[in-house]
């Protein structure tokens, strides 16, 4: 099945509101055509407001959106129904009165081909043998499978989709993300998904848009985001860290692991972020083991050093146990420091 | 919860079917006070008070003893060890399928010289039977035919909760009255006085097993005084209409609904031994059957069978053939599927303003729609006959029409619809409706192929009631139906009133056996989608 031309999203200076309540506020993102961008946020952080502004199921009180060069939304107005933009809802809200390949066939305007395309979305999504069943005889992935043909078959420009994975049990979750991951990359869509799991961000995401009280805080690509994010919260919100108070002085920071280096800005008291994989544990030291968890693939251990407490990911053979002393160094070249304000 | 703002033109719509509803009854009150008689004075005389307090009275009696049994029953049908426990589920709610009054001259009419009952005790030598008469047969009769009013919701309401609430309560050591008192009748409060309203509000509209009954309460009195004394008649109903107001309004207040626990999962089901109760319990639903349904069938087929052999022996002939029972049927049928039809197109609008828009206007005419079902008909007839004797052209023009006689019909039974049709609306999520329009359809389109076959088996069951109360209804058909138009509940009335027995029992027989026909298919076979 071939899609129509990916087409880029502009969002400029957008603010919106439910009855006076704020809900975004000055937001900007631009996405590239082609490109997957995720939205990650806590809950009520706007990102479904987002999500529903570009697919026009919302109006903008203020700002514009841009769809493959085309003014949708601020000045011009086009309705949902004529953006030519896919939606796979958390639900996946597939018609219950309409049989699978129905469901496929709602956005198919042109009646000529419509069974040629049918089957085409229906195959590409291993739906094949399904076609006649009715969206409640099916399971939770199968029901994902047809939401996902049903937006892809009238080849829309632009993919939406609101927390694609939460309605899935935890097993068929990785598997179903792998697969999406899969075919975003194969179709070369341009997809905006919505998510609160920061896994399913960094796997899918080409970047990652996080956001925050109705604003977006950083965009970037995983890697950067997760080495460099602008502040404390978004450190915390996409991974484990430890925070350690320092002061900063020409691009070092003393801190209670001893003289870290830092961004050369820095100046006085910080708050020194460090993620687990950046520390590392030796036996005999002023620190005390205080929990083990053990995963398999790595062992997290919480270690307290005076009053601060730290995590330090180790092999999964660490042999460590509750209560011994160790020495924790750090094995990073440069740390995360935020001035405090 | 959709924000988008309702359409404008579906406001209009709103705000005009709130004026149609609320019509009949705002002309009644202002007819009260410039019919030139000193209202006021009429309010608080005898001639009113008395009929008032009959109403009171029956609809108290009727109420207590239609919540006790119908609560038993459902009670006995849903957690206990009963014998045929599914048999009774199906059969119980079926008396709702007579009209009362058809009941009441079964009962009348069974225990007079003649009759089944009179023939059973002079056969075994009992010369003097009871005579059903006043208050005492107003209230059996309305009791017998209106509990499952109770035992529907009460007994659905007992099939959700979890059975894990009461097996606590036994454990922390209540016992089982204790279990049902403290932990049971909080939870099903909601449905029970929700459907003992109903009964109340059906009893103190009744008009037709009263006037068999010869029991003179607000209704009959209304009926006997409208063509000779109208100012009478109007504050008779002006009363009637306060105090239904008055009920619905405390039942609303008084009634602080509890948070009810509600079960998806398939539960265990808890199930207590009868025991040494078995016999009692079997005795109480069998016996209730056997009155509500048996007796008043096997006095209907009596009577039907009787006229049938007379006019072949060569007695006295049937005073209708074949055709005069068609004729009724075929009228009844139409006026109420009309009526249904009337009902939803009146009724949806409303209930999308309410259930997607969560619109001022439409709740506005939603609460409109559900006061209108504490007006009895008989006030809606009364009203609008003396509307079309004074509207000039347009009275003129709908005076006997049938357009005036749906119209009755609808703003007496669209209330009923209104409930079903705001669910089956909610049914259709706003993700259903926007995933349509991402994918291009547009708001007609939308409505078309999604909302309308979502919403279809709730709609259907909605028309289904509607249609079903109107081939029961009686004074509206009396008073309104346009002459030359025979239903099936005047033509089986007048053959009451004038000892016709033979032909009112055929009718009723082709009354109670569509309806129980249409019963199943349009609302009994989709109770799930309730």
């Amino acid at each position: 099945m071939t899609t129509a031309a990916a087409r880029g999203v502009t969002i400029d200076d957008l603010e919106h509101s439910y009855d006076q309540e704020p809900v975004l506020h000055g937001l900007c993102l631009n996405v590239e055509p082609g490109e997957s961008v995720a939205l990650l946020g806590p809950s009520g952080c706007g990102k479904t407001t987002l999500l529903r502004l570009i697919a026009g199921l919302e109006k903008p009180t203020v700002g514009s959106i841009h769809i493959g060069g085309e003014l949708v939304a601020g000045g011009a107005w086009v309705p949902p129904d004529r953006r030519r933009v896919g939606m796979v809802f958390q639900d996946w809200a597939l018609f219950p009165h309409l049989s699978v390949a129905n469901n496929v066939a709602y956005g198919i305007t042109k009646s000529a081909t419509r069974d040629i395309e049918v089957t085409a979305a229906l195959e590409m999504m291993n739906l094949a043998d399904l076609g006649d069943r009715m969206p409640a005889t099916l399971s939770g992935g199968q029901q994902q499978r047809v939401a996902l043909a049903r937006a892809l078959a009238p080849r829309p420009g632009v993919l939406l989709l609101d927390e694609p994975f939460s309605n899935l049990d935890t097993s068929l979750r990785t598997e179903v993300r792998t697969e999406v991951h899969r075919l975003f990359a194969d179709l070369g869509i341009t997809s905006i998904f919505v998510t609160h799991d920061q896994d399913e961000a960094f796997i899918v995401g080409d970047r990652v848009a996080v956001m925050r009280d109705g604003q977006i805080v950083q965009t970037d690509s995983p890697q950067a985001l997760y080495h460099h994010p602008v502040d404390r919260w978004t450190a915390e919100f996409v991974g484990t860290i430890s925070v350690l108070a320092g002061d900063a002085h020409s691009g070092t920071a003393q801190c209670s692991l001893g003289s870290l280096a830092v961004e050369p800005q820095l100046r006085g008291p910080v708050e020194v972020v460090l993620r687990p994989e950046q520390l590392s544990l030796e036996p005999q030291g002023a620190a005390t083991v205080q929990l083990v968890e053990y995963y398999g693939h790595d062992t997290m251990i919480f270690v307290s050093l005076g009053d601060e407490q730290l995590r330090v990911r180790c092999g999964p053979t660490a042999p460590y146990v509750r209560g011994d002393r160790v020495r924790v160094t750090f094995t990073g070249d440069i740390a995360s420091a935020f001035e405090l304000t | 919860m959709n924000q988008t703002r309702a359409p404008r033109e579906l406001q209009v719509i709103g705000l005009v079917f709130a004026l149609a509803f609320a019509f009949p009854g705002l002309y009644l009150i202002w007819r009260n006070f410039t019919s030139g008689a000193d209202p006021l004075s009429l309010l608080f005389t005898n001639q009113t008070l008395q009929p008032f307090w009959r109403t009171v009275r029956l609809a108290m009696l009727v109420s207590l003893s239609a919540a006790c049994l119908g609560t038993a029953l459902a009670w006995l049908t849903t957690r206990t060890d009963l014998p045929f426990r599914k048999l009774w589920r199906v059969v119980l709610p079926i008396p709702l399928v007579f009209p009362t009054f058809i009941g009441a001259a079964a009962f009348i009419r069974t225990l007079n010289p003649g009759g089944l009952a009179n023939d059973l005790f002079s056969s075994i030598g009992v010369n003097r039977t009871p005579e059903l008469r006043g208050l005492l047969g107003a209230w059996l009769v309305l009791t017998l035919f209106c509990y499952p009013y109770v035992y529907l919701p009460v007994a659905a309401r007992l099939r959700q909760l979890p059975g894990s609430l009461e097996q606590s309560a036994l454990v922390l050591g209540d016992s089982l009255p204790r279990t049902f008192r403290r932990v049971v009748l909080p939870q099903i409060s909601g449905s029970l006085s929700a459907g003992t309203l109903l009964v109340f509000l059906y009893t103190i509209s009744d008009f037709g097993a009263v006037q068999l009954m010869r029991y003179d309460t607000l209704t009959r009195a209304i009926e006997t005084n409208y063509l000779a004394r109208p100012p009478t008649a109007f504050a008779l109903s002006l009363i009637l209409l306060v105090f239904a107001g008055l009920v619905v309004a405390a039942e609303r207040s008084v009634n602080r609904r509890l948070p009810e626990v509600k079960t998806h999962r398939a539960h265990e089901a808890v199930e207590y031994e009868l025991s040494r109760w078995k016999t009692p319990a079997i005795f109480l639903v069998g016996g209730t059957f056997a009155f509500s349904f048996l007796a008043p069938m096997a006095a209907l087929l009596d009577w039907a069978a009787d006229g049938v052999l007379r006019t072949q022996r060569g007695g006295r002939p049937l005073t209708i053939d074949t055709s005069k029972v068609v004729e009724a049927a075929a009228n009844t049928l139409s006026a109420s599927v009309i009526t249904g039809i009337v009902a939803l197109i009146a009724v949806v609008p409303i209930a999308i303003l309410v259930g997607r828009y969560r619109d001022r206007i439409g709740r506005f005419t939603h609460s409109v729609v559900i006061a209108t079902f504490a007006v009895p008909g008989i006030l809606i007839a009364l009203s609008l006959r003396f509307w079309t004797l004074r509207a000039g052209f347009l009275g003129d023009l709908l005076q006997n029409s049938m357009a005036i006689l749906i119209f009755a019909y609808v703003v007496r039974f669209a209330s009923l619809a209104m409930g079903i049709a705001l669910v089956a609306v909610t049914t259709v999520s706003d993700d259903l409706h926007d995933v349509a329009a991402t994918l291009g359809a547009d708001r007609w389109r939308r409505f078309r192929s999604v909302d309308l076959p979502v919403m279809r088996p709730g709609l259907l069951a909605a028309g289904g009631l509607v249609v079903l109360s109107t081939m029961k209804e009686l004074p509206i058909s009396l008073i309104v139906a346009p002459i030359g138009f025979p239903t099936l509940t005047t033509r089986i009335f007048g053959s009451f009133e004038e000892a016709f027995v033979a032909e009112a029992g055929i009718m009723a027989l082709v009354l109670v056996f569509t309806s129980a026909v249409l019963t199943w298919f349009l609302v009994l076979r989709r109770v799930d989608h309730l």
